[in-house]
């Protein structure tokens, strides 16, 4: 089974690295945008779905991430990747003092405390304008060359395969954590804090483990944007799109890791064609969430893994 | 202006916001309190609420009818979705209700959009409370200190109806132990369609109440939900005095914080919350830490 | 029936048409002229994205009416960005690669063109702003493919201060959305105040989403201004003319905003009257085109034109200009064509100048009152600048003298 699924998942990597030869380059860019995305949701599945963090506040994570990229690239000549990877790092370890005061609570309070921290972001952003650029973002944001003159990632399908590589590395890192002695604990606080605790394990520690590296690779999805997009702004920061992304996680199927990509996808592709069709899309858009809650309460990967069982079986 | 005269109304200022805020935070810290559920259309609630308000002023003539029919249209609204959709995930976790409210929200939204359209509209205060008094020399309008009234009697109201009532006292034991409740055999289910239409009426009227002020406009929900949630969350879910707490508290800090910080405006609410919930992380009433 | 009502009739008119495809095709044969417009329908600036497409729409039914542009019908490929920014940039990419519009109308925000147009000359597209009012549009993030044809930010700014020149007032306070808008208008209008030897007594920014002014209110009142400078927009516009009218601010200040829109005066009613400020476009403009213009857009509409409606026709006539001279739309031929071209547009004579793509045209100062005609307050011309007075020198958000 195990091996069946490995090798599912090599396939749809596969047509993922093929797709730039045989699709048109507006669906490139979404694609691009839609594996982004899927990556942010992705890491907050680390804490959403193995550990129960509801966190509000992931918006934090991918705008840090973003600015942070931005400014490395409009202000020095570190090449594309390193910076993005740099970014990425700040992000997390911004992450480890957040989730230190974060984790003094639970619940629907550590919610909305990662809310205040994004907001206070959010703010911050708007004032702090030399680094910012308060209100315009940043805009005009290189995708620097190098190292050694590269400019493979440059283009636009050289950039795709920068995303797929993030992607993909930060999947199979993200499986390995939660297949590891580490993710057995963090299922334990999932499933029972208290239990854990009595066993010895020191929680919060675990907590603020996964935090900072739910927003590490949160603030790798948001050091990506940033080149891809050549812009950041203040929306990145801003509470609603924490929501969305904690949507783009539960529709996919939360604790999958796989789930949210696809679910992040979905949740970018679809409202993207019916507003498109239509100025009433979210009417529409509104009514499939509900209606999965209702029929698909294990959100696209649960239907996806119910549909293949009861194939094989029946 | 003197210092006094600008203390005092100030300080009425912010009690008229905290009339407004309380509003929404005590219908969300009631539905929590019953339904442990985070009701994401909180804020679509109170937009509808205001759109009802304009719809019934425009055509009975008359703010105090709309002030009876928004709640009770908005309320009935909130109670029929608890019946025909929520009622079915009690056994589920928050992230359906997160799902389950969010798209709510997004077809509230439209649908508002669609039957009054995009514009904002003017709900203007009745004739008799248009007027300004002066409080030591200085103006201040008559529809504040009504607003400041109407929060009073709404609050002393719904602390005298979980105090005094069936209702209230059913709601009160099915926040503690629904279970319990359930085996005295009462229908547990009834109660939660009730306390949802309540606190979705609740915070119709505070679209109302709103609107003479801000207009009924299709911004009015993102703008109040996430208010709404820093209230509740400050003043400890699921607490009713909690709520009341929450509203004094923000609305204080935001008119005094923005006279004094202008350039913390944003900020202010939020760094309130953290405070409080550094210090105590269930909320000041909360029982849950 | 008031003003008030027929026009919300004719939103919902327009809303209802929602269903049918937007693209105005006729059956002349040629190859269209698609002109993408990624506008935001929906959130808080849908207000203005439909105004914005109104004017788009009727200019097209009325182009392709007369046997289209250049022999080539119009087509209008219109996508909501929900005000959005980086929805904004995948929509603009949408109608650019996917459906082939190499010719651009929308962005509502500023925010959002400003992360649209670094990326026109890789999309070889040219857009043709009718309302992005960010002064550096023009100036430090000016782009070969990006033509302004309505007023600025900096322009409306202007033509407030050399009005004020003139009036009574000497202290002045002021008041703006903490948005690129906001700072721009403000920075401008604190520039000119100091040139007339008058005094700004302060200044205070109110972040986006700002529901509750009394905080705000108080501080104006407390500065003794006599006037105060309002850059405020949308909701947070309505929300403040509501209050300032609740404690009769205008009593004792005279209110003075960048933009006097009717929308704005539908939404909070008496409370506007006796507001000033500068306008981009007004339907009360006397020349015969406006009237012939107000005329035909009520038969269509029902309703008024208002500012953006305005502006967007006016856009599009400038677009239009742009290509029966350049007789192509190949960005490379049309981009000196539109740099020469001037129209008889509604607002009098608009030339567009070469040397930083802002069109040249005169401003407007309105106050709103009462009409016997009207049944809403209404904003009446109380004075007229000319272009050379109100538009900056080249590439510049400031003026010189």
């Amino acid at each position: 089974m195990a091996i069946k699924r490995n090798s599912l998942l090599f396939l749809a990597i596969c047509v993922l690295a093929l797709a730039p030869t045989g699709l048109p380059p507006y669906v490139m860019t979404l694609l691009t945008e839609a594996l982004i995305l899927g990556l942010c949701a992705m890491s907050l599945d680390l804490m959403v779905g193995y550990t129960r963090l509801l966190s509000f506040g992931h918006a934090a994570a991918y705008g840090l991430g973003a600015y942070a990229a931005g400014n490395l690239l409009l202000h020095t000549s570190i090449p594309l990747v390193f910076s993005v990877l740099l970014a990425a790092l700040f992000s997390g370890i911004v992450a480890i003092g957040v989730a230190w005061v974060c984790t003094l609570a639970s619940g629907v309070s550590f919610s909305m405390l990662t809310l205040a921290f994004a907001q206070l972001l959010y703010a911050v952003a708007f004032k702090w304008t030399s680094v910012t650029g308060a209100s315009d973002g940043l805009a005009g944001i290189p995708r620097s060359p190098g190292p050694f003159g590269i400019t493979f990632f440059q283009g636009r399908a050289g950039f795709y395969y920068l995303v797929l590589a993030c992607l993909v590395a930060a999947f199979i890192f993200c499986r390995s954590l939660v297949q590891s002695p580490f993710g057995a604990v963090l299922r334990g606080i999932r499933e029972n804090e208290a239990k854990t605790l009595s066993l010895g394990y020191n929680t919060r520690r675990y907590k603020i483990a996964v935090v900072a590296i739910s927003f590490m690779l949160g603030g790798l999805a948001g050091a990506l944007y940033a080149p891809f997009a050549g812009f950041t702004n203040t929306e990145l920061l801003f509470w609603l799109f924490s929501g969305q992304v904690l949507i783009m996680v539960i529709v996919g199927g939360a604790g999958t890791l796989i789930g949210p990509v696809i679910g992040a996808a979905f949740f970018m592709l679809v409202s993207n064609m019916l507003s498109s069709w239509t100025d009433s899309w979210a009417l529409f858009f509104g009514a499939i969430f509900i209606l999965f809650v209702l029929f698909a309460p294990q959100g696209i990967w649960g239907l996806a893994t119910r549909w293949r069982s009861l194939s094989s079986t029946g | 202006m003197d210092f006094l005269g600008f203390l005092v109304t100030q300080c009425l200022n912010a009690l008229s916001q905290a009339a407004l805020l309380f509003f929404l935070g005590v219908g969300l810290t009631l539905i929590f309190g019953i339904m442990r559920i985070v009701n994401f259309a909180h804020g679509a609630f109170f937009m509808l609420g205001a759109y009802v308000g304009y719809s019934a002023v425009h055509v009975t003539g008359s703010f105090w009818a709309s002030l009876i029919a928004a709640p009770l249209l908005v309320g009935a609204f909130g109670a029929a979705f608890e019946l025909g959709i929520l009622r079915q995930l009690y056994r589920r976790d928050h992230s359906a209700f997160l799902m389950v409210t969010f798209g709510l929200t997004l077809i509230m939204g439209e649908a508002i959009r669609l039957l009054w359209g995009v514009a904002a509209l003017e709900v203007p205060a009745p004739k008799s409370l248009s007027g300004i008094v002066f409080i030591l020399d200085e103006p201040f309008p008559i529809y504040r200190l009504f607003l400041i009234g109407a929060g009073i009697v709404v609050a002393i109201a719904i602390w005298q109806f979980l105090e005094r009532t069936r209702l209230g006292l059913l709601i009160r034991a099915t926040s503690q132990n629904a279970e319990m409740v359930h085996a005295l055999g009462t229908d547990v289910r009834l109660v939660r369609s009730a306390v949802f239409g309540i606190g979705c009426g609740l915070a119709g009227i505070g679209g109302v109440f709103a609107a003479p002020l801000v207009t009924a406009s299709l911004g009015m929900a993102p703008n109040a939900v996430i208010d709404t949630f820093v209230i509740v969350i400050i003043g400890g879910m699921g607490s009713f005095a909690g709520s009341l707490i929450g509203a004094l508290l923000v609305a204080f800090v935001q008119v005094f914080g923005t006279y004094y910080f202008p350039d913390l405006a944003l900020a202010l609410m939020y760094l309130l919350m953290l405070a409080v919930l550094v210090i105590r992380p269930g909320g000041l009433l909360g029982k849950e830490a | 029936m008031t003003i008030s009502y027929t026009r919300r009739a004719a939103i919902r008119a327009g809303l209802a048409a929602v269903a049918a495809p937007v693209v105005l095709r006729h059956a002349l044969g040629d190859e269209p002229i698609r002109i993408g417009m990624p506008l935001a329908l929906t959130g808080p600036a849908g207000e203005i994205g439909l105004q914005m497409r109104h004017g788009a729409e009727f200019w097209a039914k009325e182009v392709n009416a007369k046997g289209g542009l250049i022999g080539r019908p119009i087509e209008l490929h219109i996508e909501d960005t929900t005000g959005d920014p980086a929805t904004c940039v995948r929509k603009a990419q949408l109608v650019v690669e996917r459906d082939n519009c190499h010719l651009l109308f929308g962005m509502v925000l500023s925010s959002e063109a400003l992360a649209v147009v670094p990326k026109l000359a890789e999309w070889n597209a040219i857009f043709m702003s009718s309302d992005n009012g960010d002064g550096r549009l023009t100036g430090s993030s000016f782009v070969p493919n990006f033509f302004r044809a309505n007023i600025s930010g900096p322009m409306e700014t202007r033509a407030i201060s050399l009005w004020l020149r003139k009036a009574e007032f000497k202290k002045f306070y002021a008041l703006g959305m903490d948005y690129a808008w906001g700072h721009n208008s403000i920075g401008v209008f604190d520039d000119e105040v100091k040139k007339a030897k008058k005094e700004l007594v302060g200044t205070v920014y109110s972040p986006i989403g700002t529901k509750d002014f009394s905080t705000y209110i108080t501080k104006i009142r407390q500065s003794g201004a006599d006037a105060c400078f309002l850059v405020l927009q949308g909701d947070d516009n309505n929300a403040f003319l509501s209050q300032a009218h609740e404690y009769r601010l205008g009593d004792k200040v005279q209110l003075i905003t960048s933009i006097v829109d009717l929308n704005s005066i539908h939404a909070v009613g008496d409370a506007a009257i006796g507001l000033a400020g500068s306008t981009r476009y007004v339907f009360m403009i006397d020349n015969p085109k406006n009237r012939a213009f107000v005329a035909a857009w009520q038969k269509e509409y029902n309703a008024l034109p208002d500012v953006f409606e305005g502006e967007q026709y006016q856009a599009c006539q400038m677009l239009q200009a742009g290509i029966e001279a350049a007789k192509s739309i190949e960005a490379d031929k049309l981009r000196p064509a539109l740099e020469t071209a001037a129209v008889d547009s509604i607002k009098g004579h608009v030339a567009m100048r070469a040397c930083d793509h802002q069109a040249v045209q005169g401003g407007y100062i309105v106050k709103v009152g009462k009409l016997p005609e009207y049944k809403t307050p209404t904003p009446q011309i109380i004075a007229t600048l000319t272009g050379d007075e109100i538009t900056p020198s080249c590439r510049q958000m400031t003026f010189e003298d």
